[in-house]
């Protein structure tokens, strides 16, 4: 019988090492592929509004236009969310339905793979929320808008939006169907995380509502644009998901024997 | 704890820091992957959700050199900016006394800001640099961070290091902006080269009114009108910075609800429950 109340966790075993090694890089690959992917994907489109903007984006009655705008906005709306569909209908159906016998290893590995997710989540956040976003104020006050529908609305709104819509809803998919805290429980603060910036899509209705009837002139400051910022603030919610992830990594770790830690609270 | 009995992995972990944490090579590695994806996740996210707050909050001003007056700017873009710098300097003190929270916020802000900057106000839109540089902000990031530090306390940091957050504002710009300032003859009428600059790069869904900002008694207030909006900023960071440290907290929290979807997913065992 132990004499002393310290915590003395058994030697990891060589397998036990290997695997929380190999686990923790399982991020990158994720990572990788998303931010390489959408940096390339998103600068070809810059390109494309660099060239059809000036030649064919200024008059939404020209025939031009609904060529090179209208029908790129059309095949937009039907890709993204199809892939999207594909995307999460894919998470759900290849769940894992016995994760009370997840191995630790594995569990660990999903970690990683699930914060890999989250990293292009707030990718494809910074893409919508910074570049097109501020990329809009630069073409909408210099040029007049005489439509819903600009080069750089159909950029931002009709694209960068509903493509991190698609990678913030597979994130927290993936974590509930194969994570055991994640499926137990719903985490709030990721579900904020995800449900507050989807919100900014929405929004876009009273945004183009307040641009036909109330504001023709562009005016970035105005209280017309402060829904984005407050469903913006959302994105915080990723600190308490941060330290719901944290605890999980750690009790894993710990069920590994990689880590002297005490028990968890 | 001994820790030369209990480390696992078959070698005790020779970095002090990495001894006091309990953590094994193993564990290292683990704590390190956790420590790089984090840094990406946080830069991302502080870049475009702070980014957004800040330019439809202060986004004028920070766009356009003719709009940085004496009376609106230094005190709108201070008080819209110390915001997400107090709430993530609540997260990173609190939970791992990371003291550098508001300078990640300002050079994400700043970053994003350049790369729209150049791909978008001057490639796309060809407004030159010198009509769209953004206000600096690192100098008062990098004294509320100092607070922070010095006092460990974010009452004093919303005290002291708040305040000099918007005072510091003005003159950290001063040196940028002090040449648009000057006056010069155009058609006969005098105006400012700030003013010059937008005469001749107009932007032509922005209605003229819009752009002559200075109000009330500013013209006729001696030279001490930037001065009284950059005290009138301190004060409102002050307010600001203890309603955002709470935002943090706030969005801290560890909240769990029983997940609905469960009796859905077909679980096995007790995983259900």
């Amino acid at each position: 019988m132990s004499t002393t109340t310290e915590y003395v966790q058994p030697k990891a075993s060589a397998q036990e090492v290997g695997a929380a090694e190999g686990g923790a890089s399982a991020w990158v690959r994720p990572a990788t592929l998303g931010i390489v992917g959408l940096t390339v994907f998103y600068m070809l489109y810059r390109i494309y509004q660099g060239w059809a903007g000036w030649e064919y984006g200024l008059d939404s009655t020209a025939p031009e236009f609904q060529t090179y705008w209208m029908n790129l906005m059309y095949a937009q709306l039907i890709i993204v969310p199809a892939l999207a569909i594909i995307w999460w209908g894919y998470l759900w159906f290849t769940r894992d339905t016995n994760l009370s016998a997840l191995a630790p290893a594995e569990e660990l590995r999903r970690y990683f793979v699930l914060l890999g997710l989250i990293c292009v989540y707030t990718f494809a956040v910074y893409w919508g929320a910074s570049y097109f976003a501020e990329q809009d104020g630069s073409w909408h006050q210099t040029v007049m808008r005489d439509t819903s529908f600009t080069p750089s609305h159909i950029g931002i709104f009709y694209l960068s939006f509903p493509v991190y819509i698609s990678c913030g809803v597979a994130a927290l998919i993936y974590s509930i169907t194969r994570l055991p805290r994640f499926s137990r429980n719903i985490s709030i603060p990721f579900v904020i995380a995800v449900a507050g910036p989807f919100m900014i899509l929405p929004n876009v209705g009273f945004n183009e509502f307040g641009h036909a009837f109330w504001i023709m002139e562009e005016w970035f400051t105005a209280p017309l644009h402060w829904g984005f910022v407050v469903l913006g603030w959302t994105a915080l919610g990723v600190f308490g998901l941060a330290c719901q992830l944290c605890y999980g990594i750690l009790d894993v770790m710990r069920r590994m024997n990689v880590w002297e830690g005490q028990e968890l609270v | 704890m001994s820790m030369s009995s209990t480390t696992a992995g078959g070698a005790a972990a020779e970095d002090p820091v990495i001894a006091a944490a309990g953590l094994t090579p193993a564990g290292a590695k683990v704590s390190r992957n956790f420590d790089w994806v984090i840094v990406l996740i946080a830069l991302f996210l502080v870049t475009g959700a702070f980014h957004l707050h800040y330019m439809l909050l202060a986004g004028d001003w920070d766009f356009w050199v003719d709009w940085k007056d004496r009376q609106f700017w230094p005190t709108v873009a201070p008080a819209a900016a110390i915001c997400f710098p107090a709430a993530v300097q609540y997260f990173l003190w609190t939970f791992f006394r990371v003291p550098f929270g508001a300078t990640l916020c300002i050079v994400a802000l700043m970053l994003g800001e350049w790369i729209n900057r150049v791909l978008g106000f001057h490639l796309w839109a060809r407004f030159p640099y010198a009509l769209i540089w953004p206000s600096l902000l690192i100098p008062s990031a990098l004294f509320l961070d100092a607070v922070l530090l010095l006092t460990r306390n974010w009452l004093l940091t919303a005290i002291f290091g708040a305040w000099g957050f918007g005072l510091l504002f003005y003159p950290s710009n001063w040196v940028m902006l002090a040449a648009y300032h000057l006056p010069v003859e155009h058609m006969g009428q005098t105006t400012s080269v700030a003013d010059m600059v937008g005469y001749t790069f107009p932007r032509s869904a922005t209605p003229e009114y819009l752009r002559f900002i200075e109000r009330g008694t500013l013209r006729t207030f001696g030279g001490h009108s930037s001065a009284v909006s950059a005290f009138f900023s301190a004060f409102l960071c002050m307010v600001i910075y203890i309603g955002w440290w709470f935002m943090g907290w706030a969005f801290s929290k560890m909240i769990w609800v029983a997940n609905p979807l469960a009796s859905y997913m077909g679980l096995k065992n007790s995983q259900q429950s």
